[in-house]
């Protein structure tokens, strides 16, 4: 006797069952989702830091004097035409791209971790990350010759190359570790020599290149928000608005994925079909976010970690870890920038200085929880 | 094709002349198998003998080289996943969870066929879940984890998840490995509710030969990839087919209790008991 989908208390049921379960659904028009009170807290939570952080990128990550109330003037439409240019064309560029940037590592690193059925499964273990290195790298040392990147190949070649590159290592990875599916040991890995690899090609092109290339080399490869511009800002808002909501939607086949390739199948999941899919868009969302800012280390192994266990949940959640990716992100930005003013550190540099401790205890700390 | 008709009504999921392979390893040569509408069928075999094998094939888990599974009348290939799934839920031999997922969460999962992207969860959902965990007596462990759980609690989860798919078929890959006595008659009394009053029709793979018998109306005997023996417990479990399938000198009584062939196997320093050859005493149970 099940009644359509209004009971969530209905009096008329025999009063265990439903009554008895605390899994609320949460109702919007035709749609509904779970509705997990811990979750949507953290979410919101998350939300409100990553609001703050970019607010707090837009006040000052720079040494001009342009405070909070200018700032709010800018946005509203007022301030000086140089007011405007510091928030319009320095800072917002870089607080959107920070921020878009760490959505996508933290989105890729939950789907990865996933479907890897492995925590240790994320960009910089999979090599992606370094792939797309060796193909920035390259454009920018062989491409330049003596006078350096310049125009086109400073605009489009650079993050070209990334994609590209990321894209190479990915197909790598996946297509050596393929054997009738996906193994998650094969697959870290395969995945752990191809980064080397890449990551010795590129000290290599950067030690075998003149200083001067290799220094600009350098700061890409550490990963930084310098540089960010409108260009770089507006590619990757425009892409991570098709992968973003793609990711998402294939996100919905993780739980029965995480249950092992036979149990899936059981429950009508086309598994290698929605494996294949997974990786492609994590994939993708690491290149883009690569391309735009270098790779940043960390964030995408250590953002849906945190949020799995800040929602109590039993696989990284997608949306969360997007979130915690992007605030974590903006956060170490602002630190690299400010802690050691005026000399900016690359992000890259303290994503791993601040996210590795709060692992650690979160680590410890369920481990005292008894739930492994 | 050659499948003999079975007893219990119409045929609800069907093997036609199957090959089954992993690889280049053939287990099974054109297969021939059937599964009656409300029935519980036990298949029986040596390790080894290509059980699991023929229940992933049914299940949707392995394809097929040759042949062709048949589920209520379509090929099941034609048939699309999600809705195979409304119809024929299969709980693996050795399923694994992500560690730290609560029951009620592995049990929500077994919902996968009945979702959407924009109907993630729904009270509909919720009731199914609900339903299926106090069939399993388990709606009171719905918040530990899996972890916490007891060899048989974990069996009966796994059980509610399937359960959860609200489908009519459910196919069990030795559903009561690792437990001990208590938890496998357990699990198979909950098999048996689950048949006789909620109509499931059923098929496991199942080591233990008495409890086969005792449990389920049509056993299936397989050696070596081939079907040997199909047919009542009465039928089936003979001294010379257990010879012939599993090698082994058995004498077969009736069950005290239930009345069913009972095997007691005979070693090679027992003497020869007089009742070994002799058919099993009583009919089927009702």
């Amino acid at each position: 006797m099940s009644a359509p989908a209004r009971t969530r208390r209905s009096p008329a049921r025999p009063p265990r069952s439903a009554d008895a379960l605390n899994r609320p659904a949460l109702r919007i028009g035709p749609a509904s989702w779970p509705w997990r009170p811990r979750a949507a807290l953290v979410c919101l939570a998350v939300t409100v830091l990553l609001a703050a952080a970019f607010l707090r990128a837009l006040v000052a990550f720079d040494s001009a004097d342009v405070g909070l109330a200018e700032v709010t003037a800018v946005l509203l439409g007022g301030g000086d035409p140089g007011q405007r240019f510091i928030v319009w064309e320095l800072r917002m560029p870089r607080a959107l791209t920070g921020a878009l940037v760490g959505a996508a590592l933290g989105l890729s690193g939950a789907i990865l971790q996933s479907v890897a059925r492995n925590p240790l499964a994320s960009p910089d273990t999979l090599g992606i990350g370094w792939g797309a290195a060796i193909g920035a790298v390259a454009v920018i040392v062989l491409g330049g010759s003596a006078g350096g990147v310049s125009g086109a190949a400073a605009q489009f070649g650079v993050p070209a190359g990334a994609i590209a590159g990321g894209l190479a290592a990915a197909l790598a990875v996946f297509g050596l570790s393929w054997r009738s599916g996906v193994h998650s040991n094969r697959l870290l890995l395969v995945g752990i020599a191809v980064s080397l690899t890449c990551a010795n090609l590129v000290y290599w092109l950067m030690t075998w290149t003149d200083l001067d290339s290799a220094a600009r080399a350098q700061t890409w490869v550490t990963g930084s928000l310098h540089a960010a511009d409108w260009d770089r800002a507006g590619a990757a808002a425009v892409t991570l608005a098709v992968l973003i909501p793609a990711a998402l939607a294939a996100g919905r086949a993780l739980g029965a994925l995480g249950l092992g390739d036979d149990a899936a199948r059981g429950l009508g999941v086309r598994v290698d079909a929605a494996r294949l899919v997974l990786l492609a868009v994590s994939a993708l969302l690491v290149c883009v976010a690569t391309s735009a800012a270098g790779p940043i280390n960390f964030v995408a192994l250590a953002a849906p970690q945190i949020a799995m266990r800040l929602c109590r949940a039993a696989q990284p959640p997608p949306a969360a870890s997007m979130l915690l990716g992007g605030a974590l992100t903006l956060v170490a930005d602002q630190l690299a920038a400010g802690l050691f003013a005026p000399t900016q550190l690359p992000v890259g540099v303290f994503t791993a200085v601040l996210g590795a401790p709060y692992l650690m205890y979160l680590i410890v700390l369920r481990h005292r929880e008894a739930r492994l | 094709m050659t499948s003999e008709p079975p007893t219990g009504g119409p045929e609800r999921l069907r093997a036609e002349r199957v090959t089954l392979a992993y690889g280049d390893n053939v287990i099974s040569h054109e297969l021939d198998f059937a599964v009656a509408d409300r029935e519980v069928t036990a298949i029986i075999g040596p390790n080894g003998c290509g059980k699991s094998t023929l229940l992933r094939a049914l299940g949707r888990l392995l394809r097929p080289d040759a042949g062709r599974i048949v589920l209520d009348g379509r090929p099941i290939r034609s048939v699309p996943p999600r809705e195979a799934a409304r119809t024929v839920a299969v709980l693996p031999q050795s399923p694994q969870a992500p560690p730290g997922l609560a029951v009620a969460d592995l049990v929500a999962r077994g919902r996968h066929p009945h979702q959407s992207w924009y109907r993630q969860w729904s009270g509909t959902d919720q009731e199914a879940v609900a339903r299926a965990l106090e069939l399993t007596g388990m709606l009171d462990c719905a918040e530990r984890t899996l972890e916490q759980l007891s060899g048989g609690q974990r069996q009966r989860a796994w059980i509610s998840m399937a359960l959860a798919q609200e489908t009519d078929l459910l196919l069990l890959d030795e559903p009561t490995t690792f437990l001990d006595l208590a938890h496998q008659i357990e699990v198979l009394d909950l098999v048996r509710e689950l048949n006789e009053r909620h109509g499931r029709t059923v098929v496991m793979v199942l080591h233990d030969l008495n409890l086969a018998a005792r449990y389920s109306h049509r056993l299936v005997a397989m050696s070596r990839g081939a079907v040997r023996a199909a047919g009542t417990a009465e039928e089936v479990l003979t001294p010379d087919l257990l010879a012939e399938v599993f090698g082994l000198r058995c004498a077969v009584i009736a069950d005290p209790v239930s009345g069913t062939p009972l095997v007691v196997p005979v070693s090679a320093h027992d003497p020869v008991p007089d009742t070994a050859g002799s058919p099993a005493a009583s009919p089927s149970e009702g």
